[in-house]
């Protein structure tokens, strides 16, 4: 072999695999290019249409009964389309970086997405996912890395939203993760969405975005949005459609040409196979509909275990002097200030002694209330062993009349209910020793006082989870400990047995709606400790109470069409959230829900 | 820094190399043994975008989200449904736009083949110089010249091993043009002999899924009122079980 001919492979072999220039910061502004799905994309496709999406069953039938008149509830006006979504959206995006000012090295990349005024942080400082107590947002919390010259990012704790503005939901427990790929003055994003609860496999989604050459006006990155009260309407009416009644899903799939199989969506019809079976009709056999399927897949959600006394207790500051304890069993509130210490649910009676250490890393000052918020062992078995680590400020006539062991523990405050549930008359052996019981009970709706130089609420809302339920509002925080009427883990408990109902349940999510004003964008704001689950704000109970109350709406139109309750529960009225609240086993499962919501309305107890 | 500086590094260090150690330019790195990401194998298209358009054919005039200009719409308006299913839909801008299977194998250390079931289509992908099929008589599927985006080794953005690896970056740039005209969508919207294709394949993996993205650009200005931006998602699948051929029209 030749010098020369050496020389030309090795000149070949340099063309074949030329390094590029190392143009790897995404930092500028960017337009998206809109040249495909433009109908999702842009104005929204119709009822329907699901095509594309490999959609579960429940998706589907989720989808079949939203109305579009959702979204002039006050709050669904602002909600914001999700990170897994928004990026696909007529958007101009604007890509810069964060760096320590000592180290340049890069902290964060931020992206500023027109669409709703969305600002995304992505932490390349190799921080770790918030745990799964942490809030959920619309942009979630994402973390990236390079790979060579792509940005790979990996987002979690993304908010309930939509894989199609038609009404296809995307789970609160949804991940995503994304490469930005930079071709030039362009780039490739590729979204990757796995939600188990309302997806079958992974969907790939592509967006293209395109360095622009001058700057746009100011009101090209704007999208202000302010809630108004466009339709006066109660609070427990949550339009939607009932299985199998939506009269405009077929006629809008006739309109947009779209009356094909496959319209329906699902994993089937995304691949090469379906694209034989487009040729023919559409019918109810070969066009998945929500009501045609006779024999739906049931999916239960992930269990969560069980709650333990022994569980090691997490803390998650919530506001300057307010925190939410996680672990041991029920969600903890606890807010700490120059009086003392306040805890709201002091945890299953054997937490106590680890309740009591992480408040020790909180404060050093005594503990001067506890809070029941009702009546279950989960959230009032420490009341005994928080409340005497705790003191009273008294003095005086108190005192001199009740004696000093009043002061030698902390107040136990509650509805009166539960102190009725707990206690017994003279004579009669009480179901808990009597130093756990309340011993400051109200009996009205409200009680308030200040502590720690901020006004605290406290509202009864009567015959919801139990008969004895307690709401705490923090007004200066602007944080409400909800107990169980709210949980992100489970259908609502509805304890028919001490005094619960479905329609005092709605009435109590109503009443935390009402009280709970969020921040713009319909997002954090007042921020609400459920009794389990992740801290919460507004948005995440609207979405609760609208399902609980589709699911009573539904069971109501049956008991009027005269269904038994072993009809109805084979009829699964909540199989839309199966997947993400239901269970088959454990304390409280799917049918339990559904047979209280049937007793519910039937008026009363079985 | 300019494209030209890493050219002349490279050659510098592959000289050094040649005079190092006799005899190893049989041993260089030729573009298959260079390929930073393998492509190779069967692939699936997963249509989650755009199905109403390419899960089956358009009605006529249905030429949504595509830039058309007046000239473009004049000619896809000439499309007629006794046409569909034509040769013409599986041109190279527009056949992995087709729900289809692609296979993709080395012809030889400088060629890859990218054959589609659906149409029946083969593109050959030719690093190093022009190909031979970029001049002469304009093909449905017209020359094709290939170069691998690699990378700076090292980067302010994070260490490139040069290992092959899901997780290595390295697209695949792929330039075609000398196309013959022919659609971009089943139901006619054209493309014009002047069309210029840049396609960028980039691999990557999630979970036990590997995956390409293929990027397609069209510059036409006879037909676009801007380039036509698209990328369709590929799945790898373990063998060619489901390798279906279906022969286009004509």
């Amino acid at each position: 072999m030749t010098v020369r001919t050496l020389l030309g492979a090795a000149t070949l072999l340099c063309v074949l695999a030329a390094p590029v220039a190392a143009e790897v910061d995404l930092s500028g502004e960017y337009r998206s290019i809109r040249h495909e799905d433009v109908p999702d994309r842009g104005p929204g496709v119709g009822y329907g249409d699901y095509s594309g999406i490999p959609l579960t069953d429940a998706a589907r039938q989720y989808a079949e009964s939203w109305d579009a008149a959702q979204l002039s509830m006050p709050q669904q006006q602002c909600r914001v389309h999700t990170v897994t979504y928004n990026m696909r959206g007529p958007l101009n995006l604007r890509v810069w970086e964060e760096k320590d000012p000592r180290t340049q090295e890069v902290i964060s990349i931020k992206l500023y997405i027109s669409t709703y005024e969305q600002t995304r942080t992505v932490w390349m400082d190799g921080r770790a996912h918030p745990p799964a107590y942490a809030p959920h947002t619309w942009m979630g919390f994402s973390t990236g890395r390079w790979a060579g010259d792509r940005l790979i990012v990996e987002t979690s704790h993304i908010k309930q939203g939509w894989h199609r503005r038609n009404g296809v939901p995307q789970s609160d427990h949804t991940t995503l993760t994304e490469h930005f790929v930079k071709h030039g003055n362009q780039f490739t994003h590729i979204a990757v969405i796995r939600d188990p609860v309302y997806l079958t496999e992974p969907m790939v989604k592509t967006q293209h975005f395109e360095l622009i050459p001058r700057a746009l006006p100011k009101g090209a990155w704007l999208w202000p949005c302010t809630v108004v009260e466009e339709v006066a309407r109660d609070a427990n009416d949550v339009p939607h459609y009932l299985p199998g009644k939506n009269q405009y899903l077929a006629s809008t799939r006739v309109e947009v040409n779209m009356n094909v199989p496959g319209a329906g969506g699902g994993a089937a019809t995304i691949y090469p196979e379906f694209a034989a079976n487009t040729t023919e009709p559409a019918t109810p056999s070969n066009r998945p509909d929500a009501s045609a399927i006779a024999h739906r897949a049931v999916q239960q959600a992930p269990r969560h275990p069980p709650v333990s006394a022994t569980d090691p207790i997490a803390i998650f500051p919530i506001r300057s002097n307010i925190y939410m304890l996680v672990g041991g069993g029920a969600n903890t509130t606890v807010q700490v200030g120059d009086d003392g210490v306040v805890v709201v649910d002091p945890k299953l009676e054997g937490a106590s002694k680890n309740l009591l250490a992480a408040i020790a890393t909180l404060s050093t000052k005594p503990i001067r209330y506890v809070i029941d918020t009702h009546v279950h062992p989960d959230a009032m078995g420490g009341n005994e062993a928080i409340a005497a680590a705790g003191s009273t400020r008294t003095g005086g006539v108190v005192l001199r009349q009740i004696g000093t062991e009043v002061a030698e523990t902390a107040a136990i405050i509650a509805h009166e209910n539960v102190l009725s549930r707990v206690a017994a008359p003279t004579g009669k052996t009480a179901p808990t020793p009597q130093r756990a019981w309340p011993s400051d009970t109200f009996y009205g709706a409200r009680r308030e006082f200040t502590v720690n130089g901020e006004g605290l609420e406290l509202r009864h809302l009567p015959a919801a989870h139990t008969d004895g339920d307690t709401i705490a509002f923090f007004h200066r925080s602007d944080v409400i400990a909800v107990g169980d009427i709210f949980s992100t883990e489970s259908y609502p408990v509805i304890d028919l047995a001490r005094g619960g109902s479905l329609q005092g349940l709605l009435a109590a999510l109503d009443t935390v709606i009402e009280l709970a004003i969020p921040d713009v964008d319909h997002e954090g704001g007042t921020m609400i400790v459920p009794g389990h689950g992740y801290l919460s704000d507004e948005f995440d109970v609207a979405e609760y109470r609208d399902m609980v109350t589709i699911v009573r709406d539904r069971v109501q139109d049956m008991l009027k069409r005269g269904l038994t309750r072993a009809q109805i529960q084979t009829a699964r009225p909540t199989f839309d959230w199966d997947a993400r609240y239901g269970t088959e086993s454990g304390e409280w499962t799917t049918a339990m829900f559904v047979d209280a919501v049937i007793t519910s309305l039937q008026g009363g107890a079985r | 820094m300019k494209r030209s500086a890493p050219l002349f590094a490279c050659l510098l260090l592959t000289g050094a190399a040649l005079g190092q150690t006799p005899g190893s330019a049989r041993q260089a790195p030729t573009a298959r043994s260079s390929a930073p990401v393998d492509l190779t194998g069967y692939w699936v298209s997963v249509v989650t975008e755009d199905w109403a358009w390419r899960m089956r054919t358009p009605p006529k005039g249905d030429y949504a989200s595509i830039p058309l200009n007046a000239a473009g719409e004049h000619a896809a308006d000439t499309w007629t449904e006794a046409e569909d299913g034509s040769c013409l839909a599986f041109g190279a801008p527009a056949m992995l736009r087709m729900p289809t299977r692609a296979r993709i194998t080395w012809v030889d250390d400088q060629t890859l083949k990218l054959e589609t079931d659906n149409g029946v289509q083969t593109r050959l992908l030719h690093f190093g110089p022009s190909p031979a099929n970029s001049s002469g008589a304009p093909s449905l599927q017209g020359g094709s010249h290939a170069t691998w985006q690699i990378p700076n080794q090292v980067t302010d953005r994070g260490e490139n091993t040069g290992q092959k690896s899901d997780d290595a970056w390295a697209p695949l740039k792929v330039v075609t043009t000398n196309l013959s005209p022919a659609w971009l969508r089943p139901n006619g919207v054209p493309y014009s002999a002047n069309a210029v294709l840049t396609e960028y394949f980039d691999r990557f993996a999630d979970g036990d899924d590997a995956w390409f993205v293929v990027t397609t650009i069209v510059d036409d200005p006879a037909y676009l009122t801007e380039p036509l931006v698209i990328s369709s998602n590929f799945k790898r699948e373990a063998n060619g079980a489901k390798w279906a051929p279906k022969p286009c029209k004509g």
